[in-house]
């Protein structure tokens, strides 16, 4: 039987070597989620019929001796904004009640294709807007660390369904930190790869230019294998770039001498950071300048406006993204309109939740007539001087290194009635999604008994750096290898 | 100078067409361009909008536009850029339309358009401001018998590709913006850009209107003409709508910016909607898609491929042909008709005869069933052959004029229908000579008439010989026979 | 800067499809206010002669070829309709006038 916190690579070789079959650990990972559902309330929905046929025959497959890959068999999960054949999405909102999908996103049909097995839906912050996976329809997730926390968000149901061991990865999506902040959050790894690695196609949008699939796992080799499945080019999506998928496992070969690790110094002096965070942080630096790295300042002079950019260009987008939901041809319709105008309006109104909302009406405002020039076409120019700043910070160093979140995971509650405060809790992972850049987070500590994240950036199609340094980072620490109590 | 379409006041106006471009597949989907499919037959995810769906550029479609703007000596952009246009309606599946705003793939180009005031013909410059490429709406059924309360949503043509082409204001009247949209309609029909079927809402306009008193530079408050799709329709509108507005300016008032509907029944325009609150669509780069670039090989390839224009094929038509300028000109309206004439010439080997019997009888023939020759069996060889019968004697024009009709309506080979229908000429000696003979013998005093001088009576005699050979009989032998017999010289 | 008013909001809402009562146009007029008072930082940066960035990657431009795939089965295209009417989706009454200009 496989152990709760096994690896991929573990599983793997349990599943070839007949140990345990597919169905054991898909039926495990079923049952671990539905355990723990009352607690964590990871999940928006299971499938557990489909997962178990799905596992048969992946066993089937296996004792033919033609498994499609080392992942074919292997429980997963998703995030709830991707579409799956004959399955729902609700991006946890009312107002995709009832949504059934006739396709299926490029990244779920690359699994598919390696055998995975989809065990459900992850819960999420409605449209993936926030910070804490409480903005959900179906109410908030809990950290599996302390369970009065937040796991961050808005991928949190998928970092603590990883956190927790109900699977050993899950896909989430980043368009200001939300695979990367519930990383740090939950102690897990946690990808965003260089927007257009992996196809947008079937995934539920919401800020087009910034959105981006990526992996949650409990080590930079499990991230590494996974993302090779899902990336490379997809001519559905007309912003994936035309490269086929890096070959990043074979890439982690622990040896970072001579990588130059990049400080940025507006990071490391910014106020309201958790000084707990910043001493993790800073002995993981240490570390990495004892596996040979070499440490510099470099300077990143317009982060401190990445947020302003970030959530003008964000919300403007999604303004537009959201007008689909108008209760015309799927989802939610309000009932008892006496008009066109009415049942836009109402179905709307009672189908979004108040932070969708909040979002919709600043990108609504900012793309208005008078404003546009003054915020959104403001914003698309400093986010050009952003992306200046990463290129001559890469011309100097390898990988940047900066806390994930200026905090460890705070209390439900504590922020959602104050907007721009959760805004600010973004304030180091903005950036790479408005330069396009990858990033990542692995675990680097704990402050008070929550783990710590560490971001590791690096230039465009430059994952396999980050998951080099990651991948030798684990080998010296002990981080890593720590699990929350309460979850054995 | 032309007459003014309005005695006291300049009539400004500037047309904007919508025409949907030839291809198989929708501008940023796969789903099939269709017509006349039951509703929703004929879309795939990207045209409903389903959650997470992306678009992709029909790379036909940016060929096509291309080929439009060089065809109407567009200037075409290197780098162009597709943008949302934000607005709610239940046929506009996203939310928002994707076209060309800010940065359009091409602009500032012009057609010739010719133009015919009482029987005086010229042409016109018409400038055009730009060309873009954007998506067509989906269509709401408000059949209020069918429906009640409520409209249905069909959205096969959700997603349908459409250059938009707007003109400069410098149209002066409602036969100039008709004869601007004829003009461009063939253009586009003649670079295979867009069949511009008017009954299949292909070629839509919408016109601007304005009026200012002659002499002021200024232009005066417009208002928008939506949907108008037959080129009578855009005459009447625009004459309802200036009648109107002249009536407005006249006792002192001022036109209110406003988009109007015609209503081809009271022939009048009425206000849809005030231009007060305007429309606040929230254009911005749609960051699904990467900005069109274009390079100067890409769009010179598409230069190589542009066939003769209308434009230049007449010319060629006058120069090579010896064809009058306005024989050239009708022949050349389509490029059909044109074709079927070169071809028709070749075979046949005077051009002048071709285009005579095109312009008069295949015309007419054409014309009375209502259809484009390249929609009826008459191939260019056997119209040539069918001239061909009547050069040699063998066929009478006037059988040839009826065998005109058949071909156009059946097709077939000129010579076997001749022979099927018994239409061939009398070429035989012993029955005309029978027969004049026998008119000369029936009409002695008639016959007596000629020989003492009155000429005029071999018409009459003539006709009573072809009478006899029920018309099959060539005139030209008719009147040589009658005539030397009539003379008293032996045969 | 320009401070979002109320009358604003209800503005905005109204573009974009949303009506809010009386307590929230209140609330988001103050939330937004004060958000878009922290963006305003960014009338600060001198971007004069800066290219706005659309995309952060640049990119070729990606054609399609031109060819039809086979559409959607019509039964699955009307399948999550909250409303329909044979293979067509059903809306309340559209008003003429409110169509688009
Ligand atoms: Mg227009
Ligand atoms: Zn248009």
């Amino acid at each position: 039987m496989g152990a709760v916190f096994d690896s991929l690579s573990e599983l793997s070789q349990k599943l070839a070597s007949r140990e345990v079959s597919s169905l054991e650990l898909v039926g495990a990972a079923l049952a671990r989620a539905d355990a723990t559902q009352s607690t964590l309330h990871a999940f928006v929905g299971l499938r557990p019929a489909n997962a178990r046929a799905e596992a048969e025959q992946s066993d089937a497959r296996r004792r033919r001796g033609e498994p499609r890959s080392p992942l074919d068999g292997i429980p997963i999960a998703i995030k709830d904004n991707m579409v799956q054949t004959g399955e729902p999405t609700t991006c946890a909102s009312r107002i995709l009640e009832g949504f059934v999908s006739p396709y299926t996103a490029t990244a779920v049909a690359r699994l598919e294709h390696a055998g995975a097995v989809v065990i459900g839906r992850t819960n999420m912050d409605e449209f993936a807007m926030g910070s804490s996976t409480e903005h959900s329809s179906s109410g908030p997730t809990r950290n599996p660390w302390r369970l009065a926390s937040t796991p961050g968000g808005s991928s949190g149901g998928s970092a603590a369904a990883v956190a927790a061991g109900i699977v050993p990865a899950a896909l989430g999506s980043d368009t200001g930190g939300s695979i990367r902040q519930p990383a740090s959050f939950c102690g897990v790894v946690g990808i965003k790869p260089t927007y257009g690695r992996v196809s947008r196609w079937g995934l539920v949008a919401f800020a087009s230019s910034l959105d981006q699939i990526g992996v949650f796992t409990r080590s930079a080799r499990d991230a590494a294998s996974l993302l090779e499945r899902i990336s490379g080019h997809d001519p559905s999506d007309s912003t994936s770039i035309p490269e086929p998928a890096p070959e990043l496992a074979s890439a982690l070969d622990g040896d970072v001498s001579g990588l130059v690790v990049g400080l940025p110094r507006e990071c490391f002096v910014a106020e309201g950071v958790d000084p707990g965070v910043l001493a993790a942080v800073e002995g993981a630096v240490a570390e990495l300048e004892r596996a040979g790295a070499k440490v510099r300042e470099v300077s990143l002079p317009h982060t401190r406006h990445a947020i302003a950019t970030y959530y003008l260009i964000a919300t403007a987008e999604a303004s537009s993204n959201l007008a689909r939901y108008d209760g015309v041809r799927y989802g939610r319709r309000a009932s008892g309109a006496r008009n066109l105008t009415e049942m836009y309006e109402r179905t709307r109104s009672e189908g979004f939740g108040e932070e969708v909302k909040r979002r919709i009406l600043l990108g609504t405002y900012v793309l208005s007539a008078g404003y546009y020039d003054a915020y959104y076409r403001k914003a698309q120019q400093v986010r050009t001087l952003l992306r200046g700043d990463f290129e001559r910070a890469f011309g100097a160093c390898d990988v940047i290194v900066t806390p994930t979140c200026p905090e460890v995971a705070f209390d439900l509650g504590a922020k959602t009635s104050d907007p721009l405060a959760m805004y600010l809790s973004d304030i180091y992972t903005v950036s790479a999604n408005l330069a396009g850049i990858p990033g990542l987070s692995i675990p680097c500590g704990l402050v008070r008994g929550l783990p710590v994240g560490l971001q590791l950036l690096g230039p465009a199609l430059g994952e396999a750096v980050l998951l080099r340094m990651a991948d030798a980072f684990e080998r010296r620490t002990p981080h890593q290898a720590r699990r929350p109590e309460g979850f054995p | 100078m032309s007459a003014p379409a309005h005695p006291r006041f300049e009539v400004v106006i500037g047309l904007e067409v919508h025409t949907q471009l030839r291809t198989e597949s929708k501008l940023f989907s796969p789903a099939p361009v269709s017509y006349g499919l039951p509703p929703n037959h004929s879309v795939h995810p990207i045209c409903l909008a389903l959650p997470g769906v992306l678009p992709t550029l029909n790379a036909r479609a940016v060929e096509l536009a291309i080929r439009a703007a060089l065809a109407t000596h567009c200037k075409v952009h290197p780098r162009s850029i597709f943008a949302r246009k934000n607005y709610f309606y239940p046929d506009l599946p996203k939310g928002y339309q994707i076209s060309q705003y800010e940065d359009p793939i091409a602009t500032g180009g012009w057609i010739e358009v010719a133009l015919e005031e009482g029987g005086e013909a010229r042409t016109k410059r018409v400038g055009l401001t730009r060309i873009h490429m954007e998506e067509d709406a989906g269509k709401s059924i408000h059949d209020a018998a069918a429906t009640g309360d409520s409209s249905q949503i069909d959205l096969n043509r959700a997603g349908v590709p459409l250059l938009e082409i707007v003109s400069e204001p410098d149209l002066r009247s409602p036969a100039e913006a008709a004869a601007y949209l004829r003009t461009l309609r063939q253009i586009l029909r003649y670079i295979e850009v867009s069949d511009a079927d008017l009954e299949k809402g292909h070629f839509r306009c919408d016109a601007n209107v304005s009026l200012r008193r002659p002499g002021q530079s200024a232009l005066g408050t417009r208002t928008e003409l939506k949907n108008l799709n037959s080129f009578r329709f855009v005459e009447m509108a625009l004459e309802a709508e200036i009648e109107r507005q002249a009536g407005v300016l006249e006792r002192g008032g001022r036109v209110q910016q406003a988009t109007m509907a015609f209503d081809p029944n009271t022939r009048r325009t009425r206000v849809l909607r005030l231009k007060e609150n305007a429309d606040d669509y929230r254009y911005f780069p749609d960051p699904d898609l990467i900005p069109l670039m274009l390079s100067e090989q890409q769009i010179d390839r598409v230069r190589a491929s542009l066939p003769e224009l209308a434009e230049q094929k007449c010319a060629r038509f006058v120069r090579e042909f010896g064809l009058s300028e306005y024989d050239a000109r009708q022949l050349t309206a389509s490029r059909a008709f044109a074709d079927f004439f070169e071809q028709a010439a070749a075979a046949h080997g005077t051009p002048k005869t071709v285009a005579n019997w095109m312009l008069r009888d295949l015309r007419e023939a054409l014309s009375a069933r209502e259809c484009e020759i390249d929609a009826t069996p008459v191939s260019a060889a056997s119209f040539a052959a069918l001239l061909g019968l009547v050069d040699s004697g063998r066929l009478t024009a006037k059988s040839a004029r009826e065998l005109v009709g058949v071909l156009v309506a059946d097709g077939g080979s000129p010579e076997e229908l001749m022979r099927a229908r018994g239409l061939e000429a009398v070429a035989d000696t012993g029955v005309l000579e029978a027969a004049v003979a026998a008119v000369i013998s029936e009409n002695a005093e008639n016959a007596e008439r000629y020989r003492s001088g009155d000429e005029k009576i071999l018409n009459f005699l003539m006709g009573q010989v072809m009478r006899r050979t029920g018309g099959k009989a060539s005139p030209a032998a008719v009147r040589e026979l009658l005539s030397r017999k009539l003379a008293g010289k032996p045969s | 800067m320009a401070r979002i008013t109320r009358d604003e909001v209800e503005k905005v809402a109204a573009l974009a499809r949303l009506s809010l009562g009386d307590e929230a146009a209140e609330r988001m007029a103050s939330e937004l206010d004060q958000i878009l008072e922290y963006a305003w930082s960014l009338s600060q940066v001198d971007t004069s002669d800066v290219e706005p960035t659309a995309h952060a990657i640049p990119l070729p431009t990606p054609l399609r070829e031109d060819r039809a795939a086979p559409p959607l089965d019509p039964e699955l295209a009307v399948a999550n309709a909250p409303e329909r009417e044979g293979s067509a989706f059903v809306v309340p009454k559209v008003i003429e006038g409110d169509e688009e200009g």
